[in-house]
């Protein structure tokens, strides 16, 4: 075995520990352990048990109909489809749930959806997959790991096929699949959108860039909602029949009617009728589900599950109908929403928004009449984690595995300023925090929307939370996202007040939001929801330090030997003309993705709109128009997501000292020393990712003293405004070159900056990096997180480094913290990391998040997963079980600094 | 022949390979055989309006689709409106 990177280091005299402060010299555990009540934890303790499954039962009845009603109008034979589905799904209920309906039959289920892509779950010598192979749309299958452990199906067994590298389905059920999908051969977004994204003159760069990895994922045919924040408001006012009632009516008054919309005008009437064929099919499905607990009640010989049973039917039977009468119908009924939704569409990061700011009416009054104690509300915000926890999304490897991690990101939202300025949060939220504690569960994630007004005890109570090592809640700028929100969608009319009702949708992308009128008893409550287009939707990951390989070798890209770019013909002779090619070659990869991405999402518009999602957000429907006529308030949604910003910094600062500044190696000896991984071998042949397992090959010597050099150079996160001075030049660069492209809807696109696990599987097809990272590696997670090991100055440098750029410029900044748990141990220790995270918030930082655990318990849950079935870690914006976490992702979060003083 | 819990009415599938029965409230194996207590889950195979396709495991018609839609044996048909039992 070759020598290991850490051992090269210390020889050397450099720490290659990964820790910052004093040691802690025993492994420790974190402060804070609860449990949750005995409903929840048994139903939490099923779903430990329980495999990751898929069914065909939607994706049947769905197509069934839509081949059935060849001809008819788009949005309407579509939502025809959706509601045969939803009406045929088969009513499960598990003993003991207070909240039911699944996405599917089981409990951890979910469906494929061949209607977007039906190529990535074939077999691999299937002609279907191998097509997508070449065209690029399944490359990153190919570098993405999922976890080996939890529910993850990744190996067919018995009557149990994998599909996808994770999903189960009954082997009875695959040749069902496999004839359905050739039916959409050829119709479905994914191809369909590829016959014409080949139209786009430069289309072949934008194949080679997928081909290469260099870019993650199409959107529009993979997951084209979410990262969005749902709005529950209409159904919590009117009722399902309620809002059938006023499409009804709107169809009655538009019929026929351009009303001076030559284009549009007349779609109404089609959109109208589509709302009411979905609602009609939702309120079968839950309907279904009272039907089944009354079968199961007569059937149930335990006097308190029969009660139950009888408590659920009636329940489902009056909200199918009509607004909710109490706190528990409300929470039911928005769990059916959110499902509802995320049965509509492939869909990662619906995140309910501030949904303690929602449901508290109905909470403050079931307390006032005394219809609810504040224990009854805590159970069922515990059996509420659990269902959210159940939820699972079908897309491929690439997709669930290499960017998502298996997380779903429902991102729940807290804290934050009323409509009138005033703190927001209230006492059911303090409850959701101590649901978040007793029930530790990865969702809904929890984001504390930081604002100086929000009291004390809110804060301190987050931070408890946090302390049980869970990762959440992270902490969010309410006024740096308020910024971002003003500046970017007030030519779409924001304005302050509405700037305040902004969440957090997927992991942290900031989405906008409206106030909305409920009234209860009378009384107007303005609650938050909602108002945006998918916030996190065109192009998708640009892998930064590829795009800077590119550029070193004249557009080859060196893992693969093939031409990506045009040669730039350049000498590189001064970093200004370095830095000049990569924005160019960023740009180009940029300009073609963002046409390519744009037709797919318009295929996607054209025949697979969103008819459910879109009649709860403002302004659909007041304006007659669905998401795919701009009936959302909000609509320049589209971005540019990076990843690798802190390894592109780091390398621009080594070459810029050690190439152009003290000209200590040339060019040529760099390309050659990363050409040549600096004599190490592979992460892949170590079979680890992360940089200090690395090992050297016996008797490679000749690139020590460039790699040696490579790694002392200034490295972000110290201060240092050497290497500083760059991100922050790259900042006032790439965030407003974003607004320079434009969406499908005509709108400019920003920038958005975080990387959920994409730095693993991006990593894994670059070679070594100028800032002495190896072949293979993982990249820094986040945006703002300082690379392992490299911030060796403590977190308040490490602020100051990540703050010399405006963050309100982008839709989002990451900031990763791993702090071990004797650093925050008691009260002390909780106010210290509130400080800390003051001080980041006073600063402009926009977003932070902490890891509380010692490393040492991730070495040991790394080679024992089975006893670790329960851990969490918080990787980049979600918290996941480690288990379920694809090694290259473990190893990147095991050598994060590990701070051991704050 | 004995049927699998499956394909019992009071098995409620947690996944693809357990479920819970709710007569007992065990956890048990999707596979494993029945017991006295089965009560049949409605499936297409057990409807008159499916017609096995000879040349396709697994795979049928519904003769109750407008167009003869192709339709598979082992789906649940308890939410169906066409099911007709074929005993």
């Amino acid at each position: 075995m070759g020598k290991k990177l850490r051992d090269i280091l210390e020889e050397a005299g450099l720490s290659g520990g990964i820790s910052a402060g004093h040691h802690a010299d025993e492994g420790t555990d974190r402060e804070l352990k609860r449990e949750p009540g005995w409903r929840a934890k048994k139903l939490r303790d099923l779903y430990y048990q329980t495999l990751s499954s898929a069914d065909n039962e939607f994706t049947y009845w769905y197509t069934r109909k839509y081949f059935e009603l060849d001809g008819e109008i788009p949005v309407v034979r579509r939502a025809c489809a959706l509601r045969e589905a939803f009406s045929h799904l088969t009513p499960v209920i598990f003993p003991d749930e207070l909240i039911v309906m699944n996405k599917s039959a089981y409990y951890r289920g979910s469906f494929p959806m061949p209607w977007l892509s039906e190529g990535f779950y074939m077999a691999r010598e299937d002609e279907f997959y191998q097509e997508a192979l070449k065209r690029g749309s399944t490359s990153v299958d190919e570098h993405s790991r999922f976890g080996e452990g939890g529910g993850n199906v990744t190996k067919s067994f018995g009557k149990v096929v994998s599909l996808a590298g994770k999903f189960g389905m009954r082997s009875e059920e695959v040749p069902a699949l496999l004839s359905m999908a050739r039916l959409w051969h050829n119709r479905s977004v994914d191809d369909l959108g590829h016959k014409y994204e080949q139209m786009v003159p430069e289309y072949e760069i934008k194949e080679k860039i997928m081909r290469n990895v260099i870019c993650m994922f199409d959107s529009g045919y993979t997951l084209p909602q979410g990262r969005e924040v749902i709005n529950y408001y209409y159904p919590l006012q009117y009722g399902f029949q309620g809002l059938i009632d006023k499409a009804e009516k709107r169809k009655a008054e538009v019929a026929g009617k351009a009303d001076g919309d030559g284009l549009a005008g007349t779609n109404r009437l089609y959109n109208y009728h589509a709302v009411v064929e979905v609602l009609k099919g939702i309120q079968q499905w839950i309907l279904n589900y009272a039907k089944e607990a009354s079968r199961l009640a007569s059937a149930e010989s335990d006097p308190r599950q029969k009660r139950e049973y009888e408590e659920i039917s009636a329940g489902l039977e009056w909200i199918a109908s009509k607004p909710p009468r109490t706190f528990r119908e409300a929470v039911q009924m928005c769990w059916t929403i959110h499902i509802a939704v995320l049965n509509e569409d492939a869909i990662s990061g619906l995140s309910p928004g501030r949904l303690g700011q929602v449901l508290y009416p109905f909470f403050e009054r079931d307390m006032k009449r005394g219809a609810i104690t504040r224990e009854e509300a805590l159970e069922l915000l515990e059996c509420q984690r659990v269902k959210f926890t159940c939820i699972d999304c079908f897309a491929s490897m690439g997709v669930v595995g290499g960017v998502l991690s298996g997380n779903t990101f429902n991102n729940l939202s807290l804290g934050g300023l009323d409509r009138d300025g005033r703190p927001a949060c209230n006492e059911l939220e303090m409850l959701i925090l101590e649901a978040g504690i007793t029930c530790a569960s990865p969702q809904p994630t929890l984001s504390l929307l930081y604002d100086e007004k929000l009291p004390e005890e809110f804060l301190l109570k987050a931070v408890d939370c946090v302390k049980i090592g869970t990762g959440y809640p992270a902490f969010m700028n309410n006024r740096v996202a308020m910024e971002f929100v003003m500046n970017h969608y007030g030519p779409e009319g924001m304005t302050t007040q509405e700037a305040r009702s902004w969440a957090v949708g997927g992991c942290l992308e900031t989405s906008p939001g409206a106030w909305m009128p409920l009234t209860l008893d009378g009384k107007t409550c303005w609650i938050p929801g909602g108002a945006g287009q998918p916030t996190s939707v065109g192009v998708h990951f640009v892998s930064l330090p590829k795009i800077l390989e590119l550029v070193l070798f004249d557009g080859v890209d060196r893992r693969t030997g093939e031409r990506v770019f045009e040669p730039h013909g350049l000498s590189l002779g001064s970093y200004e003309e370095l830095f000049q090619a990569f924005r160019d070659y960023f740009s180009k990869a940029v300009e073609v993705l963002a046409l390519c991405n744009n037709i797919q999402h318009d295929v996607w518009r054209k025949n697979n709109m969103a008819v459910f999602n879109s009649l709860l957000k403002p302004d659909c429907l007041e304006k007659g128009h669905l998401i795919n006529e701009m009936g959302y308030r909000y609509n320049a949604t589209y971005n540019v997501e990076t990843t690798g910003t802190i390894n592109l910094v780091n390398s621009l600062a080594a070459m810029k000292k050690l190439v152009y500044q003290d000209r200590t190696i040339s060019l040529d000896e760099l390309k050659e020393a990363l050409c040549a991984n600096f004599g190490f071998k592979t992460a892949a042949e170590v079979n680890s990712y992360s940089l200090d397992d690395q090992e050297k090959r016996d008797g490679e010597e000749k690139y020590d003293r460039i790699h040696f050099l490579c790694l002392t150079a200034p490295k972000y996160g110290n201060g240092d405004s050497f290497a500083d001075d760059i991100l922050k030049e790259w900042e006032e660069w790439f965030c407003p070159s974003c607004h320079d492209y434009e969406s499908l809807f005509a709108k400019p696109m920003y920038g958005c900056q975080i990387s959920v696990s994409t730095h693993g599987a991006m990593g894994a097809v670059t070679i070594a990096t100028a800032d002495g990272r190896l072949h293979g590696t993982t990249f820094a997670d986040g945006s703002v997180s300082a690379y392992p090991g490299t911030d060796r100055k403590g977190p308040y440098t490490l602020f100051s480094s990540a703050t010399v750029w405006d963050h309100s410029m982008s839709q989002n900044s990451q900031m990763n913290m791993k702090v071990h748990p004797a650093a925050i141990q008691g009260i002390e220790g909780s106010r210290k990391m509130l400080e800390l995270t003051r001080a980041y918030m006073r600063q402009g930082g926009f977003h932070i998040q902490y890891n509380v655990v010692d490393s040492r318990t991730l070495r040991e849950a790394q080679a024992d997963p089975d006893a670790h079935r329960e851990l969490m870690v918080r990787v980049a914006g979600f918290t996941q079980y480690w288990v379920e976490i694809g090694k290259p992702i473990q190893d990147e979060v095991i050598v994060r600094t590990e701070y051991q003083e704050v | 022949m004995a049927m699998s819990h499956r394909y019992c009415r009071n098995y409620a599938p947690v996944d693809v390979a357990k479920g819970i029965c709710h007569r007992s409230k065990e956890l048990i194996s999707a596979d494993d055989d029945s017991c006295g207590s089965f009560e049949k889950m409605h499936r297409c195979m057990h409807c008159r309006n499916y017609r096995a396709d000879e040349s396709k495991p697994r795979l049928g018609v519904c003769g109750a689709s407008p167009n003869g839609f192709a339709a598979y044996e082992d789906m649940v048909a308890v939410t169906c409106q066409s099911f007709e039992s074929v005993e």
